[in-house]
Order: C-alpha cells, then sequence, then structure tokens
C-alpha cells in the first residue's frame, strides 16, 4: 500500500486548481491498477484496506481528509455513489468497483480476482 | 337411620357434619318419639356427635326417589357413614331391633322422605313435632352448623374454579414462553418490563418471529417438493422463493442495524445457542459452509472447487471486516479511557459518533452473508440447492431446540418449581448479555 500526496498543484500553476473534483477523482483512479479512495479515521476503510492486502494486492490509498481537496473530492464521490457515504470507495484499473459492499459482493462472487488480475494487480 | 334423601341428592360429594349432626338428632328424636321406650342410646339425651356411629349395623335400602312406601325387603348390610356421601339413592336402615318391631316409624319416615324436596322449608315441618323437644340452643347451634357447612362449600367451589382458571392461564403463558424461548427473544411486554429492548429492537424481534414461521413453511414446501421428485423447473421455483424469504430477513435486519445496531450485535434476538456462534450480528458464513461442505455430496469436482472457493473468499472477507471492527473499538478505547477529561460532553459526543460505524459493520455482515447464500445456490444444482437450504434450516431449528432444552433444564439448587427456575434463568440469561457489546 503506498499513499500519494498531491503537490503538482504547487509546482505546476498553470494546472487549473479549481478542475473539477470529479475528474481529478477520475484521473487519479486511472493512474494505479487498485485505487482507494479513504479517510484516515474511518473504520470501514481501514476493513477495505485489509481485505486487498489479505489477497496480496497493493493497492494506492488517497486518504482525503490528508487532501487539500480532499473535501470536494469527498462530494463527487458522494454524487457519484448516491451515497451519504463517500468512503471507502475502489477503482481496479481505472473503472469503478464500488463502496464496500460492492467489494466483497463482487469477491464472493469470484468476479473481484479476475479484475485485479486483468489490471496487473495480482499474478499467479 | 334415615337420612332424609333431599339432602344426599342436593350436594352430592359435599356432604358436610352439619346435616349429618342435624339428621342424625333429629332421627334419634323421631325414633324416640315414637317408641315412647327407653332411649335408644342408654344415657338419655346422647350427645350428639356420638350419635354419627351408630352402634348397631347400617343397612342399605333401595328406595326409589318420591316413592312413599317401599316395603320392608333390605337388601345387604353396609357401613354406616362413610357411604353417606354416594351420590346413589341408596338410604340407610338401622337394623335395629326396635325398627324391625316397629313399621310405624318406617312409614312415617318415608312420607317424610317422600316430601322432602327443599331442604330448608321442609326441615322446620319434618322437624315440627320435635322441635318442641329441642331446645333454643340446640336449635341455634343446628343452624349455625348448616350455615358454616354451605359457607364452606361455597368457598370450596369458589377456590376450585379459581384453581382451574388460574391452570388454563398459567398453560396458556407457558405456551407463549415456549414458542418465545424457542424464537429466542422475550415479547416486548415481558422485556419491557426489563427497560432492555428499544421499540426498533421489539419491531424486527416481531418480524423476526413471523420469518421463522414463514421459514417452517418454505423448508416443509422444500421437503415435499424434493420428495415428489418434481421437475427441476419447479424445484427452481421452490428454491428461488426461499431465497427471497432469506433476502427478506436481511432487508429487515437492514432497518433494525440503523434503530439498533446493539441489538443485532449482541445477538439478543437470537436464542442463546445460536448467541454462542454469533458473528458480527449472525452467523458466520465461512461456518456455515464448511457444515455444509461434508452433507453436500456427491460434488463435482467443478462445484468442488467452487464451494472451497467460497469458503475461502468469505474467509478473507470476514477477516477484513473482523480487523475493521477491531479498529472502531481501538479507536472508541481511545477516546474515552484514560488521560485527563478536558471536556467529558465532547468525548462523549465522539465515542458517540464512533459507535454509529457499528450500523455498517453489521450491514457489511449481512451482505456478507446473503451473497454467500446466494453464491451456494449458483454453484449448485437445483436439487443440491433445495437439500442445502433444507440442511441449512434444519440446522438452526436444532440450534433454536438446543437452546430451549438448555434454558428448561432442571436446576438442583432451586428450591422452588420448575416453571419459576425458567424465569429466573431467563432473566439470568438477559442480564450478563447485556455487557456483550463491550466486548465488540
Amino acid at each position: 500500500m503506498h499513499y500519494q500526496v498531491d503537490s503538482w498543484g504547487y509546482y505546476m500553476p498553470a494546472r487549473s486548481m479549481g478542475s473539477d473534483p470529479m475528474e481529478r477523482v477520475a484521473k487519479l483512479a486511472s493512474e494505479s491498477a487498485v485505487v482507494i479512495f479513504s479517510l484516515s479515521s474511518c473504520c470501514m476503510c481501514h476493513a477495505v484496506k485489509r481485505l486487498f492486502c489479505g489477497l496480496g494486492v497493493n493497492p494506492t490509498v488517497y486518504e482525503l481528509d490528508q487532501d487539500p481537496r480532499g473535501k470536494d473530492m469527498e462530494t463527487a464521490l458522494m454524487r457519484l455513489l448516491g451515497n451519504s457515504q463517500a468512503v471507502p470507495v475502489v477503482f481496479i484499473g481505472g473503472k469503478l468497483i464500488g463502496a464496500m459492499d460492492r467489494v466483497m459482493a463482487s469477491h464472493i462472487n469470484g468476479t473481484l480476482v479476475p479484475l485485479l488480475k486483468e489490471a496487473g494487480a495480482l499474478w499467479l | 337411620m334415615n337420612v332424609p334423601t333431599g339432602l344426599i341428592q342436593q350436594e352430592g360429594s359435599a356432604f358436610g357434619f352439619g346435616e349429618l349432626e342435624e339428621a342424625i338428632v333429629l332421627q334419634g328424636l323421631n325414633i324416640r318419639n315414637d317408641e315412647a321406650k327407653a332411649p335408644l342410646f342408654g344415657t338419655g339425651r346422647p350427645a350428639a356427635t356420638l350419635e354419627m356411629f351408630p352402634s348397631w349395623p347400617m343397612r342399605f335400602k333401595q328406595t326409589p326417589r318420591g316413592s312413599s312406601k317401599s316395603g320392608g325387603g333390605s337388601t345387604d348390610s353396609g357401613s354406616a357413614v362413610n357411604t353417606i356421601s354416594s351420590k346413589t339413592e341408596n338410604q340407610l336402615e338401622p337394623e335395629s331391633p326396635i325398627s324391625t318391631k316397629n313399621t310405624a316409624p318406617l312409614d312415617h319416615q318415608q312420607e317424610m322422605m317422600a316430601s322432602d324436596v327443599s331442604r330448608t322449608g321442609q326441615e322446620k315441618r319434618r322437624g315440627s313435632t320435635s322441635e318442641k323437644q329441642l331446645d333454643a340452643k340446640t336449635l341455634r347451634r343446628l343452624a349455625q352448623n348448616r350455615e358454616a357447612a354451605r359457607k364452606s362449600r361455597l368457598r370450596k367451589k369458589a377456590y376450585v374454579q379459581q384453581l382451574e382458571s388460574s391452570r388454563i392461564k398459567l398453560s396458556q403463558i407457558e405456551q407463549d414462553l415456549q414458542r418465545s424461548r424457542s424464537q429466542g427473544f422475550f415479547l416486548g411486554g415481558c422485556a419491557g418490563a426489563l427497560g432492555n429492548i428499544s421499540s426498533g429492537a421489539a419491531i424486527f424481534d416481531m418480524a423476526y418471529s413471523r420469518w421463522l414461521e414463514d421459514d417452517q413453511r418454505h423448508m416443509s414446501e422444500l421437503r415435499t417438493g424434493l420428495n415428489a421428485h418434481l421437475s427441476d423447473s419447479d424445484l427452481r421455483i421452490i428454491v428461488d422463493t426461499y431465497i427471497s424469504h432469506y433476502d427478506e430477513i436481511f432487508r429487515l435486519k437492514v432497518v433494525a442495524a440503523k434503530a439498533d445496531a446493539f441489538h443485532l450485535i449482541t445477538g439478543m434476538w437470537t436464542t442463546p445457542a445460536e448467541r454462542c456462534f454469533l458473528w458480527m450480528g449472525g452467523f458466520r458464513p465461512s461456518e456455515l459452509i464448511k457444515m455444509l461442505i461434508s452433507q453436500l455430496d456427491p460434488l463435482t469436482e467443478q462445484q468442488v472447487m467452487g464451494i472451497y472457493s467460497l469458503q475461502h473468499s468469505s474467509q478473507q472477507a470476514e477477516e477484513a471486516l473482523t480487523q475493521g471492527l477491531e479498529q472502531l473499538q481501538q479507536s472508541l478505547t481511545d477516546t474515552i479511557a484514560g488521560g485527563p477529561i478536558i471536556d467529558g460532553m465532547q468525548q462523549m459526543a465522539v465515542a458517540i459518533g464512533k459507535l454509529a460505524n457499528l450500523e455498517g459493520f453489521v450491514r457489511q455482515a449481512d451482505n456478507l452473508r446473503q451473497q454467500t447464500l446466494h453464491q451456494l445456490s449458483r454453484i449448485l444444482t437445483v436439487r443440491q440447492a433445495a437439500r442445502c437450504f433444507l440442511m441449512i434450516g434444519e440446522y438452526y431449528g436444532r440450534l433454536r431446540a438446543l437452546s430451549s432444552l438448555w434454558t428448561s433444564r432442571p436446576r438442583e439448587s432451586m428450591m422452588s418449581d420448575e416453571h419459576s427456575c425458567q424465569t429466573t434463568t431467563d432473566l439470568q440469561m438477559v442480564q450478563p448479555s447485556q455487557n456483550h457489546f463491550s466486548e465488540f
């Protein structure tokens, strides 16, 4: 698991700081095989992280409470999921998988592991 | 000695000494009057109580009701006093030398008996000739005895009626309790008295008990479906209905988790034995699969792999949720334990906020359970799925029965009877269990 801290806005003022948070989410999601948006205080986020680690996956985690634009991204994710809870939310291979319930359903019905393999997050 | 038949016929088994004494006294007086001979009992006026056990043997004589002269034929001799309480129309007739000599007193007595329909009015007439012989004191005593005997009879009748209705009520309560216990919860009223069940929990408990009744119905459908060797498509309908039935309880649990997550997570909605195996407010999916694996033979190789894969995935998901819940615990402990309490209310508010996450974990656990059951039905054939769900239903049914037996087992330490034992035990079980949430 590795944590990404966004410092681009600092070095590249030309890049719009007010870019659409949803765009930002999509962009970040596409940059790694497995991306988890999380809050450091959230226990369910901890659970989903443990799940992927248990599978042998190394997900990229963005703690939105530690991101200057985290609040906006949270709102955007809430809208995306149609849910009052923005996190945890998982992207695999740039595609939205969903919140914890979708991730677990996917694991139980056996579709999660093939997705992970397809995205290159798992070998074997 | 003849006892007025009216007395016997009216009261049946509730014969009291009041009447006997009176009858004996009056009878003795009648004979004395008619005889004008030496007193029968030698000592002059006999003590009333001694006359209950006359010195000569008594005879039974059959007398049809209302007939005045039945002749002399006595049948057999019998014992005296203790036959008075029979409901037959037998009369006692002393086989005394005196009565055989005199038919007149017999007739006189039979006249008395024939005309004696109601006690109260006739008694005075019957005793009219001899009343003057009785002094007021005796009369008063006799009247008092009559009254006392009557009251005693009424009291006894009322008591017996009360006992009967209490018995019926008790058996009804026992039935209710048994039903509730087998379903593993206390109905709102009883638990309300203990003050430890929320309305959301009570609502869920009622819905769950209905669900259990439906479960029985569905299971018998599965059974008959399997035994009837239905076509696969017909059986599929039954199996899908059963899966929907399970989907329903998971929907109900979503609502209950929002209202009272503690109620679900402490297992107060289930029976003690089920509670023993409780994981995050319900059954542990991997344990259920482990239980089923050995009974699901024969399985194809692909099915075997599918089932083991399901068990493995379930275990991984369970582990992840458990670790998430442990972090919640840790976070909660950090909030409320140790250190100086700068702002107690603030601390509590934060703690409450964290506790609210409990709902999420119970929901995810139920989601896992639901997904597992769905996946099982996908891996198995229709017939296998039908048998599988039947096995699950029967397993939990047995667990619930085990709980019932456990709670109703006799305790040597209890002095009172078993029923009060059960109530006490149930109370004991409720109280400690309320602390379970502190271990979550």
